[in-house]
């Protein structure tokens, strides 16, 4: 019985299926990629990228009409400007990294807006640019397992110098050249997540499943390998749910499953191991040299 | 003999402005396309029509900009829907210090009350109205109406618009009226025309192929005149969420039902009836216009155009 | 005398503000040198030149045969982000990227010596714990294991001993004459002239310019020091006023 209500509604449809494996996808890709985010106090970025990328996806419309492909790639190029440009400031300038992304992304909002309004159209570009969990086409799917493929090799091939990179970047800087090269590559990796998840799934569930496991697991782990599984895990875990909770009561599904996240994060406040409400309260046998 | 010159430069230069005004296009603001379409018809080369939500457009999220409120501002007459289709206008004609006169193109139909049913999506604030044939007057509290508002999609309330559409203009513009009412009734011929065109290709489909799937729920009207069913995962406005189970139901009545072809809009992301589509044996059937006409070098570029657009696509459909 | 490290005329600062004035000087290989003076003399301001973080308005400083491998700096105020999961082995095993680079493996040598490192500072049983649960003295010991394991040649510590307990400063202060008697250069930033006299064999006081340099007993003087005082205060000032010597 039990049974049922949990595997019935992927065996019986293929949206489920794909939409279970889109889900599960972006848990791999962007949910580590989120660790390294909220690690660095970046947390805030996936909100700023989905208005950041409004006048790329402006242009790619000036130049193919309603075309979602050339939406998304125009939203990339603009995401990737604008993550580029705030990374150069920040790192020549004293302009912290959330002072200059937030001042670019401001920019690059209020030139989509003006492009947008100038051709004088009353298309809603946003509303078409953002899709939805339940709606994954091949191409959505296969863009997806690509940024994810691509995102996870990346990922380990630079986890010791990214690590790094944002534990003591002065250190790194005075050991290694490498340094400026890692910060551009982990932004890229940011926003090719960011900007395919939005394209597939929506802006609500991209940031929600880049963000909210990566805080969950904070409280669990006490180290970033060890961070990036419980994260994946909370991730996988709510899509899985988010969807069965969607199919059986009626509930929106990115919502539902971002939801479902929002409560693991709550429950992880409270009564994770590692700096969770309760644990803090508890006193501790103190093991000190 | 000064006194007559006098005179006669007096008259002119009264009578002069006057003449010219009346010549002068009355400037009027339309609320979307297809209101538009029609107060042109109507209105001819005497008035002067901006629409604010253009082709394409959908008029359900539509933000209104300064420009809009210039125009609103400066025009004699403004034409609106109604039934709470565009949620954004009070604030606009607060913002714009509008004083002509307003014209509510619904009033006088028999309104749809959306109900609650199959293959519909929950809707945000939904209440449980059930009063039918009720006017439908403005709700004060922020919910949205219980009414579909989706009236043009039946030509028999196209009527009435045309009807309230002529009789405002008249008010505002008496010289012209006689012209108004005598567009009004070409233009009322013609839609009676394709009424009876389209009952009669209707009539010609089998009873059991009389249902078919769009984007959001925007059919009733049509429905309700042509004996046709209309299915749809969004409710009455594209902005609503849908939920997987809302999905699941719809592909188990198109399943059962052997419900034939899918309609994609002309205004909404086509991804998620594809979706549908391919789970089913629906094909999809074509693009359909649900509240906004087509640009200019398109198939549904006047009302009556995508009317009968809509018909034929719809029966092609069901008829294979 | 081997030359370690050469300031040519050396004129730096920040944002074209000398903080340091025609520096010319030269830091013998093996020496282990106290660079002092009063507060806004450019001592940090010369590791910050050192380590190639700055660049010289003026002039140059010369590594001889030293490449970056082989410099090793501890920053007066370290940018570690103490609330990141990392350990005190994760920590300390940075000292081993010159060695392993971004994909070396870390093989069980590596590990005996990050232990032998970690007991070196006084650290062993706190392995496994989280540095942000260290307490500052105890993040300076682990940072100077990270230092150990850097096996640098030229080693600069900018002002090592802030803010932390006598006995951590006791068994740092072991820590740099072990490698004092390894033969590496040392060069360290102090404000406290009796930490100096009592382990430093060679000073170099700085006050925007060259006060002296050389053994400590000649160099640490009452006399140098009140020159030096005045030095800095005659800069105070607009710039062009400093560089008048003070009788």
């Amino acid at each position: 019985m039990i049974w049922d209500a949990l595997l019935q509604p992927f065996a019986d449809y293929g949206f489920m299926r794909r939409a279970l494996l889109g889900s599960f996808a972006i848990s791999i890709g962007a949910t580590p990629v989120g660790v390294f985010l909220m690690l660095r106090r970046m947390s805030l970025t996936g909100d700023a990228m989905a208005h950041a990328i409004l006048p790329g996806a402006a242009i790619g419309y000036l130049i193919a009409g309603l075309s979602l492909g050339a939406m998304t790639i125009g939203g990339l190029i603009a995401g990737m400007a604008v993550a580029l440009l705030s990374g150069l400031v920040s790192r020549v300038t004293a302009l912290r990294e959330d002072a200059s992304l937030a001042a670019f992304y401001l920019i690059s909002l209020a030139l989509g807006v003006l492009i947008v309004s100038t051709r004088g159209s009353n298309v809603d570009l946003m509303h078409l640019l953002f899709g939805t969990v339940l709606a994954l086409d091949d191409a959505a799917l296969i863009l997806l397992c690509s940024i994810t493929s691509l995102s996870v090799l990346i990922l380990a091939a630079l986890f010791r110098i990214l690590v790094l990179e944002c534990a003591d970047p002065q250190f790194l800087r005075s050991v290694s050249g490498l340094s400026a090269l890692t910060h551009f590559i982990f932004l890229m990796l940011v926003v090719l997540n960011l900007v395919g998840g939005f394209h597939a799934l929506g802006t609500l569930m991209a940031v929600g499943i880049m963000i909210l496991p990566a805080a969950a697991a904070r409280f669990w782990a006490t180290s970033v390998g060890s961070l990036v599984l419980v994260a994946v895990a909370v991730a996988m875990f709510s899509s899985l749910i988010g969807l069965l909770l969607s199919f059986h009561y009626s509930l929106p599904s990115g919502p539902a499953i971002i939801l479902v996240a929002g409560v693991a994060y709550g429950i992880s406040l409270l009564f994770g191991p590692s700096g969770g409400l309760i644990a803090q309260a508890m006193p501790r046998r103190h093991s000190e040299v | 003999m000064l006194l007559k010159s006098a005179a006669v430069i007096l008259v002119l230069t009264v009578a002069g402005p006057a003449a010219a005004q009346a010549n002068k296009p009355i400037p009027i603001v339309a609320t979307f396309s297809i209101l538009g379409d029609m107060v042109e018809r109507i209105g001819g080369e005497h008035v002067a029509v901006a629409t604010l939500v253009g082709p394409d457009g959908d008029a359900h999220v539509y933000r209104p900009t300064p420009a809009d409120a210039r125009a609103v501002n400066k025009a004699k007459v403004l034409v609106v829907n109604g039934l709470e289709f565009e949620g954004w206008l009070d604030r606009l004609i607060d913002a714009s210090d509008f004083n002509g006169i307003r014209v509510k193109a619904t009033d006088g139909i028999e309104p749809i009350a959306f109900e609650e049913g199959d293959g519909h999506a929950k809707h945000d604030d939904d209440e449980k109205h059930k009063d039918h044939g009720k006017q439908d007057e403005q709700a004060k509290d922020d919910h949205h109406s219980a009414f579909d508002p989706h009236a043009w999609q039946s030509l028999s309330n196209a009527v009435v618009y045309v009807d309230n559409i002529t009789a405002t203009l008249s008010k505002a513009d008496p010289s012209n009226a006689a012209t108004y009412y005598m567009n009004r009734a070409a233009y009322v011929a013609e839609i009676q025309a394709l009424d009876a065109e389209i009952r009669a290709i209707v009539a010609k489909l089998p009873a059991n192929r009389r249902t078919v799937v769009t984007s959001h729920d925007a059919f009733q009207y049509f429905g309700r005149d042509y004996g046709l069913t209309f299915l749809a995962p969004h409710g009455l406005s594209t902005e609503s969420a849908v939920s997987a189970k809302d999905i699941g139901h719809l592909i188990e009545q198109i399943r059962e039902q052997k419900i034939p072809a899918v309609f994609v809009e002309n205004i909404s992301d086509p991804r998620l009836l594809k979706q549908i589509a391919n789970e089913t044996r629906a094909a999809i059937g074509g693009t359909l216009y649900p509240g906004a006409l087509s640009a200019p070098n398109g198939p549904a570029h006047t009302y009556l155009r995508m009317m009968r657009h809509n018909a034929m696509a719809l029966a092609q459909a069901l008829g294979s | 005398m081997i030359t370690a490290l050469a300031f040519k005329n050396l004129t730096l600062g920040y944002d074209r503000q000398a903080a340091i004035l025609d520096l010319k000087t030269e830091i013998a290989e093996g020496s282990l040198t106290a660079i002092i003076g009063p507060n806004g003399a450019g001592k940090s301001t010369l590791l910050k030149g050192v380590v190639g973080a700055i660049a010289p308005i003026k002039g140059q400083i010369l590594l001889g045969a030293l490449s970056r491998e082989n410099v090793a700096y501890l920053p007066q105020q370290s940018e570690i982000d103490r609330a990141f999961p990392l350990t005190v082995t994760d920590l300390v095993a940075m000292g081993l990227w010159h060695e392993i680079g971004p994909f070396g493996r870390i093989r069980r040598d590596h590990r005996a010596r990050i232990d032998t490192a970690i007991s070196a500072v006084g650290l062993t049983g706190l392995e496994r714990r989280l540095i942000g649960t260290l307490s500052g003295g105890q993040v300076q010991r682990a940072l100077f294991a990270r230092l150990l394991l850097q096996d640098a040649r030229l080693v600069l510590l900018d002002e090592p001993f802030n803010s932390i307990d006598a006995r951590t400063m006791a068994d740092l202060l072991n820590v740099i004459q072990r490698w004092h008697g390894e033969g590496r250069t040392i060069l360290t930033v102090l404000h406290d002239t009796e930490t100096v006299r009592a382990h430093f064999p060679h000073t170099l006081m700085l006050a925007r310019q060259l006060v002296a340099h050389g053994p400590t007993a000649q160099v640490l003087t009452a006399e140098n020091q009140f020159r030096a005082r005045q030095m800095c205060e005659a800069c105070e000032g607009p710039p062009h006023r400093c560089g008048r010597s003070v009788a």
